[in-house]
């Protein structure tokens, strides 16, 4: 299991890392805060459940349940797209290490690697989609959790 | 020329702006309808796609069609489409008369990008920060940060001199990869692998993937597939720039290490 130090370190790290791409995206500064919670909240729930049950994409899966969810929330309590907090959060989930290992073994000549890690690319990206579409199909109003109905 | 009294016109405007800076259709389609029948037409209809816009309605008894083709080149800027959304809640409100609302999105459609050396910065604490969550060590992250910010210096040359996405993402990742490769042979860092990884993050496909995986769901499956295929595009132009160099290093006798 990861020290209590270990995940605190994990999460400033993704704080900043999620923040550095809503700096490159152009995320008005005021949000920085909120997308950099959610991305940093994210890989938390990666990193536990990647430790607890050892498998990537199921954690990626998790982890997308959990941004998706506090996107649509922060959407609502902030008056602004989803699309900002989401595609900020979502950034330390999306398989960019899986892109390099199999460019990496497929040019090495390690086929039966690269196919591995091929495979376990998209099945990252399919774990994603599935968890973005659980939690866009739940109702509005979950998410407005006692905020005024003004705000949609 | 756009007519600045025409709501038509004004909703051509606001979706393009929205499309051209990483909206999803949805909300394209859903901010026009909003815009449209605030400012009481007759009768309008739209269809948004990844590279255009379609739309027409009816004012004062007279018939409109505008159409806007894009290409969907343009770098994202999220804070544009927070001043649309914002604008057009406004304007269902009923605070703002037409010529108003146009004078406010001309300003929406000209927000300034942020300065090139901030960005370039981002990248590289995105680089060095992505490369420890996957696993480097504090020393490869520091490596990863020149890196990234040498990608990003890349990509922003790249953009003044418009060279193609493809590309433009293919020497990009080739510059990340040979970054990484050059600082680890110098001695520098403990993990090849995870400097590299580091330094292509600013190139992984996230904006489309998210768009397209969000295209679909809200049954807009053309553009979808299109942003589909521009995620997959991408992330092969990575794999290519990342494994040509890979290649000539282990040609040239460089050992390239096992990736761990």
């Amino acid at each position: 299991m990861i020290s209590l130090f270990d995940a605190l370190i994990q999460l400033i790290v993704a704080f900043f890392a999620t923040v550095s791409f809503a700096v490159l995206f152009q995320v008005p500064k005021n949000q920085y805060l909120w997308s950099g919670i959610t991305g940093s909240l994210g890989w938390l729930c990666y990193l536990l459940v990647n430790q607890g049950y050892g498998s990537v994409v199921i954690a990626s899966f998790a982890a997308t349940l959990v941004l998706t969810a506090l996107s649509r929330f922060f959407a609502v309590w902030r008056r602004t797209p989803i699309t900002i907090f989401l595609i900020c959060g979502l950034f330390p989930l999306v398989p960019g290490a899986g892109i390099y290992y199999t460019a990496y073994y497929f040019i090495m000549g390690d086929n039966a690697m690269a196919a591995v890690k091929g495979t376990e690319t998209l099945k990252i990206a399919a774990a994603i989609t599935l968890g973005i579409v659980l939690i866009l199909s739940l109702p509005q109003k979950i998410f407005r959790l006692g905020l005024s109905k003004d705000r949609f | 020329m756009e007519n600045e009294n025409s709501p038509l016109e004004l909703a051509v405007l606001a979706g393009r702006i929205l499309l051209s800076n990483g909206a999803e259709i949805f909300r394209v389609q859903e901010t026009m309808e909003r815009i449209a029948a605030s400012y009481h037409m007759d009768t309008f209809h739209v269809y948004a796609i990844s590279n255009g816009i379609f739309a027409c309605g009816m004012e004062n008894g007279v018939a409109h069609t505008a159409e806007i083709r894009h290409v969907p080149l343009a770098p994202v800027h999220l804070g544009r489409v927070t001043a649309v959304n914002q604008l057009s809640r406004e304007i269902s409100q009923g605070k703002h008369s037409v010529p108003e609302a146009f004078a406010r999105l001309r300003e929406i459609e000209t927000l300034p990008f942020t300065a090139d050396w901030v960005q370039v910065l981002a990248s590289g604490v995105g680089s060095g920060c992505f490369c420890y969550l996957f696993g480097g060590s504090p020393f490869d992250c520091v490596v990863a940060f020149f890196s990234g910010l040498m990608v990003y210096l890349f990509i922003l040359l790249a953009g003044k001199r418009h060279l193609s996405k493809i590309m433009t993402n293919i020497l990009a990742s080739a510059v990340a990869a040979f970054c990484g490769l050059s600082l680890f042979e110098l001695g520098m860092g403990h993990s090849m692998s995870h400097i590299i990884i580091g330094s292509i993050i600013p190139l992984v496909p996230g904006v489309p993937l998210t768009n397209s995986i969000r295209d679909f769901f809200n049954g807009d499956y053309i553009s979808g597939t299109i942003r589909l295929i521009d995620t997959l595009l991408i992330a092969s132009c990575i794999a290519i720039g990342v494994g040509f160099v890979l290649k000539v290093a282990s040609i040239m006798g460089i050992a390239v290490g096992v990736p761990v």
